[in-house]
């Protein structure tokens, strides 16, 4: 038989001018099983407390349940108090008489049933109640940073400076991410390069962070404080121990019309490459598609010239695994594939280009040394349009959503624009001017009243040549949708920032959730944006959603401190609301049969199949399991499985289904 | 007459995050609502078991609402989604079996919602009022008591 | 037929398979029939629209223990092994998996996962007494289907012989037999056995194969099988997923789109 104490709160007036608590204590110490019951003005103040406790002690009482105000107010606070008098404090439930009840009722007989009503059923969950006990899970204390753009650069730093260790892993051949590729930032006009260059080099100098470039993570096992990484290390056929960076091997490589990458295909490199010449590390790696040694097997001239005999041809791929007790995902974005703005004629047209290669064009590291000068024919451009929104906002290209960054951008372009070439004229086609941000308004502002940029609210319908001019057809919708056309010498799309090319994939390796649109999707909207669904996982930058600089670097110290809050303690406490799958002694084991339909349901990957072995290694039965440290107690598993075999601690099928019957019995 | 004295009893089967935290706002907002109902405050609407709907109109219950989170809002992401697909076929199911659905009332009450609880109870207490006790599930239920079967 | 019979011969003569389970005259219609040995074929009858689902024994270790066993399948059997196969109950190539088809064609199945493309031209259809059933019960008002039914759930007898009949009811302990708490009241009244169905119905919602072997096995003759087949059709309408097709991307109750429908919820 139980024993447990019933203890009803006044809450001054706020309860005891409504309900009878007087009457409910009295009522309840009828309900079989209750050792004591008793009311208090204020349940909640230190004599209030001692009452409770003093019960516990004095009549040995094995549940305790506090008629008072919401669990959501003072659960823990009546649960601290058992704790202290030695019962578990998972042993403890409220009944909610003030929110439910006194507060929301007139004061009369049926309010006072309705308070001893939720009392019963409290009490007849207390019966079913378990103890539990915290979960105590251990910490790695090394945090895996995916991706090395701004975001993995600052969170690894971040981390790196809060004592704890990183390793950072990048699958280009160089950290930076687009933003090396920048030439100069909004809404400062600071070169990109000179911000930027300084944070790779400390990445690279961190004692705490140990670096991999060109290298990929390959798989993610584990729970939150104990993850195990592998990671690929993509055979780069120079070997960085040896090199010495001197350079050497690239100005004698045969093979000097690869597109490069850095600059977004508008300048050539050769196939053993450094992408930039501020890169880190700043040692070359071996494009094996263009490589004559990798095509033809002969060539091999780099080796030959090769100082400190650093090139390792055929030297295979290296897997690493690495221990980590937590990931931050910054792998960036892309910007559309620009085969489908056709209407624009991209492709077609070398004067059409994009964002990126405009970038590319006005970054002083470019392939024109920052001068604007025609793809085609190396002209300066005399005039200039800039269309917006891409491919963003477009519903017809499967893109509904802001990319964010665009209007800040080309704005920038513009004005650069504008700087670079005096004589010049700029258009920009807009949809709306989103510049929310510290000083993006003014600005874009100054894009127009200052240096003198065309803004033509509109889309551009069509982009076509004539005469060696690109002829920007569109409408000016502000003047009444009346029909513009611009001869111009460039054309330049902002288009659309979306999820890297296997952004899905990588998201199933980790086991984190996406959106529709490939973007790695947070655990909360609004209070958890750096968080994702699966425990130790964190987020930062435009993996997300498209987002700026500012926004990414605050993100990814975010995701830092989250990191380092949970590497402040050598073991991490885990409320212990989380189900279990029964097990039972042989020959049964568990009465899961194995369906494994619950692995799907679960929105934290929790749940994984077992097989249950014999001693020479038969397996007997397969089984489900719930990972503790990953489970987050919501039990949408338990109620969806058949035979009951999951059970939810704290609100288990017996403690619901007598609060349910308590509810209704008299 | 008799139908005036008649007063339902509703058990609501609420999330912890935002219906049963929307139902504490109109207790702080001070909103006055019917007293019929007794909540059960569930970790999400996900855990709950239709088998306890099922349990509560067999125990006397007349009325039953079942709340939780706005769909995107829930706080483990998708149980409101999973509760949503077992509801409806659920429903399908008891309507099909001639069990009264308009005794069960599915909505959604966020966290801010305080008013649109205490209307939702408030509704569904008239609602059922006016459906009166449910006597057909509870004679079905007392079928034992009724002598008709004595193993 | 012919062709069936032949290639059974052949497997038990080459050793291939030591059981095969199938169908054989019984005193009222077809009845299982497990043929240990050549000589046996003979008795072997088949027909597409024949109960029970044999599918049903693969599941059953004290059948299929330590033999090698083919089954001939009707369509809803081979619905029911695809489903098997999903839910981690049959291996891979752990049976042999024949089927005569509509038009008399011999097709051997290698794996489970090879079922798919043949039943997805085929869709599971009740029969027409089924529909008319279900179309009087829709007709009706809510009191009236209420009193139908009760007066069909009046007459269950609690012999579990709906479940045993179930490919799909494969727990080893269904949720009838848990008492903590007891769920669902072990004897037979008419409220306890429509709680019953309805955890039934509900706990293959998404999974049945609307067979009827469960309609069929119930001596009482309940049509219970009715409920099921009712659900598949509000899943068909509601989720669009076809009757009988195991889903490739979980069941139905298990995944959920965000933009299912809602027009109940206010």
């Amino acid at each position: 038989m139980s024993k447990i104490g019933v203890f009803v709160c006044h809450c001054g007036e706020n309860i005891g001018g409504t309900v009878d608590c007087e009457k409910v204590a009295q009522e309840a110490a009828k309900i079989p099983g209750v050792e004591v019951s008793t009311d208090y003005k204020y349940m909640c103040s230190d004599p209030g407390q001692t009452i409770i406790k003093n019960a516990i002690k004095e009549k040995g009482l094995d549940g305790v349940v506090v008629a008072a105000c919401s669990p959501r107010m003072h659960e823990s606070t009546f649960r601290a108090a058992c704790a202290e008098a030695c019962l578990n404090p998972y042993m403890c439930e409220i009944a909610n008489i003030r929110e439910h009840c006194s507060w929301v009722h007139e004061k009369g007989e049926a309010t006072t049933q309705k308070a001893l009503d939720l009392v019963r059923m409290q009490v007849e969950k207390v019966k079913k109640d378990l103890p539990l006990s915290t979960i105590k899970v251990p910490v790695t204390k090394k945090a895996l940073v995916i991706g090395g753009g701004i975001a993995g650069i600052q969170a690894a730093l971040d981390i790196a400076n809060a004592g704890h260790k990183v390793i950072l892993v990048e699958k280009e051949p160089s950290i930076g991410g687009h933003m090396a590729q920048l030439s100069e930032t909004f809404p400062t006009l600071d070169c990109s390069q000179c911000i930027l260059t300084p944070r790779m080099v400390e990445v690279a100098q961190h004692p705490n962070i140990t670096l991999y470039t060109y290298a990929e993570v390959e798989g993610l096992e584990g729970f939150i404080g104990n993850f195990t990484a592998r990671i690929r290390l993509k055979a780069r056929s120079v070997d960085l121990e040896k090199c010495t960076g001197c350079g050497m091997c690239t100005t004698k490589c045969p093979t000097k019309k690869v597109p490069s990458e850095f600059n977004a295909l508008m300048g050539l490199r050769t196939a053993i490459y450094v992408p930039s010449p501020q890169s880190v590390p700043n040692k070359p790696t071996i494009d094996k598609e263009h490589c004559v040694y990798y095509k033809t097997g002969k060539c091999k001239l780099c080796e030959k010239v090769c100082p400190t005999g650093a090139i390792t041809f055929d030297a295979p791929d290296e897997i690493i695994t690495e221990e980590v007790g937590a990931v931050v995902v910054c792998t960036g974005f892309d910007v559309a594939p620009t085969s489908e703005f056709s209407e624009y004629g991209y492709g077609r047209y070398k004067d059409v280009i994009t964002g990126l290669q405009f970038e590319r064009l006005a970054s002083a590291s470019g392939p024109t040394m920052g001068e604007i000068r025609r793809p085609s024919d190396g002209t300066v451009p005399k005039k200039i349009v800039f269309i917006a929104c891409a491919g963003s906002r477009d519903a017809a290209k499967g893109r509904p959503y802001c990319s964010k960054i665009c209007c800040m951008y080309t704005a920038k372009h513009a004005m650069l624009y504008q700087h670079k070439v005096h004589d010049g004229e700029s258009y920009v086609f807009y949809m709306d001017i989103r510049a929310g941000g510290k000083n993006y308004d003014e600005f874009v502002r100054r894009a127009i009243e200052e240096d003198g940029v065309n803004y033509i609210r509109g889309r551009v319908a069509r982009v076509y040549e004539r005469d060696g001019k690109l002829i920007v057809k569109g409408v000016d919708t502000l003047l009444g949708g009346e029909q513009v056309e611009i001869e111009a010498d460039m054309v330049v799309l902002a288009t659309a920032g979306v999820a890297n090319k296997g952004a899905e994939d990588l998201a199933q390796k980790l086991h984190i959730s996406y959106d529709k649109y490939n973007f790695f999707a947070e655990a909360h909207p609004k209070l958890k944006p750096v968080e994702t669904n699966t425990a130790g996982i964190f987020l930062a930058g435009a993996c997300q959603s498209p987002k700026d600089i500012p926004d990414t670097v605050a993100a990814a110290s975010g995701a830092a401190v989250k990191v380092a809050a949970l590497f402040s303690k050598d073991q991490l406490l885990r409320e212990p609301v989380v189900a279990v799958v029964n097990r039972m002694p042989p020959p049964v084991f568990s009465t899961c049969v194995g369906c494994s339909l619950c692995v799907d349901i679960c929105p934290y990957s929790a749940i994984t199949m077992e097989n249950i072995k014999d001693r020479a290694g038969n397996v007997i039965k397969t089984v489900a399991s719930i990972n503790p440290g990953l489970c987050q107690g919501c039990g949408t598993c338990v109620a969806f499985c058949r035979s009951k075999s999951i059970d939810l601690q704290g609100f288990s099928n017996e403690e619901m289904y007598s609060s349910v019957m308590a509810a209704l019995h008299e | 007459m008799e139908k005036k004295e008649f007063e339902p009893k509703i058990i609501a089967f609420v999330c912890n995050w935002c219906t049963y935290a929307g139902a504490d706002l109109t207790g702080t907002s001070r909103m006055k609502y019917a007293s019929n109902v007794r909540v059960v405050r569930f970790p999400c609407t996900g855990r709950i078991d239709f088998m306890l709907l099922l349990k509560a109109f067999a125990e006397g219950a007349d009325g039953i609402i079942v709340s939780g989170c706005h769909p995107n809002d829930c706080h483990y992401t998708a149980g409101n989604f999973h509760a949503r697909r077992r509801w409806m076929v659920l429903r399908g199911l008891m309507d099909f079996l001639g069990i009264d659905i308009r005794r069960i009332r599915f909505s959604w009450v966020s966290a801010g919602e305080g008013a649109k609880w205490a209307q939702l109870v408030n509704e569904h207490v008239e609602t059922v009022r006016e459906l009166g006790p449910y006597e057909n599930y509870k004679k079905a239920a007392e079928y034992l008591k009724e002598g008709m079967y004595n193993g | 037929m012919d062709k069936l019979k032949a290639k059974l011969i052949e497997l038990f003569q080459s050793g291939e398979i030591t059981l095969a389970i199938g169908y054989k005259q019984g005193t009222r219609g077809p009845r299982p029939f497990f043929c240990r040995s050549a000589s046996d074929v003979e008795q072997m009858i088949f027909s597409n629209d024949y109960q029970p689902n044999l599918a049903v024994y693969l599941t059953k270790k004290e059948v299929v223990k330590d033999e090698k066993v083919a089954i001939v399948c009707t369509i809803s059997a081979l619905r029911s092994i695809a489903y098997l196969a999903r839910e981690n109950q049959i291996g891979q190539s752990q049976y042999k998996i024949i089927h005569l088809s509509p038009n008399d064609e011999l097709m051997i199945f290698r794996s489970p996962w090879d079922i798919d493309p043949y039943i997805e031209e085929i869709p599971s259809t009740p029969s027409e007494d089924d529909r008319r059933v279900i179309e009087m019960l829709d007709a009706m008002t809510s009191e009236e289907r209420w009193a139908w039914w009760a007066a069909q759930f009046s007459k269950c007898i609690k012999c579990y012989a709906c479940r045993a009949a179930c490919p799909m009811c494969y727990c080893t302990r269904c949720i009838v037999d848990n008492n903590r708490p007891q769920w669902i009241d072990p004897w037979a009244s008419p409220l306890s056995n429509m709680e019953w169905q309805i955890n039934r119905v509900m706990h293959l919602a998404g999974r049945c194969v609307g067979c009827g072997a469960c309609g069929a096995a119930c001596p009482e003759g309940i049509p219970v099988h009715l409920l099921n087949r009712k659900i598949l059709d509000n899943i068909e309408e509601n989720f669009g997923i076809t009757a009988g097709l195991a889903p490739r991307e979980g069941a139905v109750l298990n995944t959920f789109k965000p933009d299912d429908k809602e027009n109940f919820i206010k």
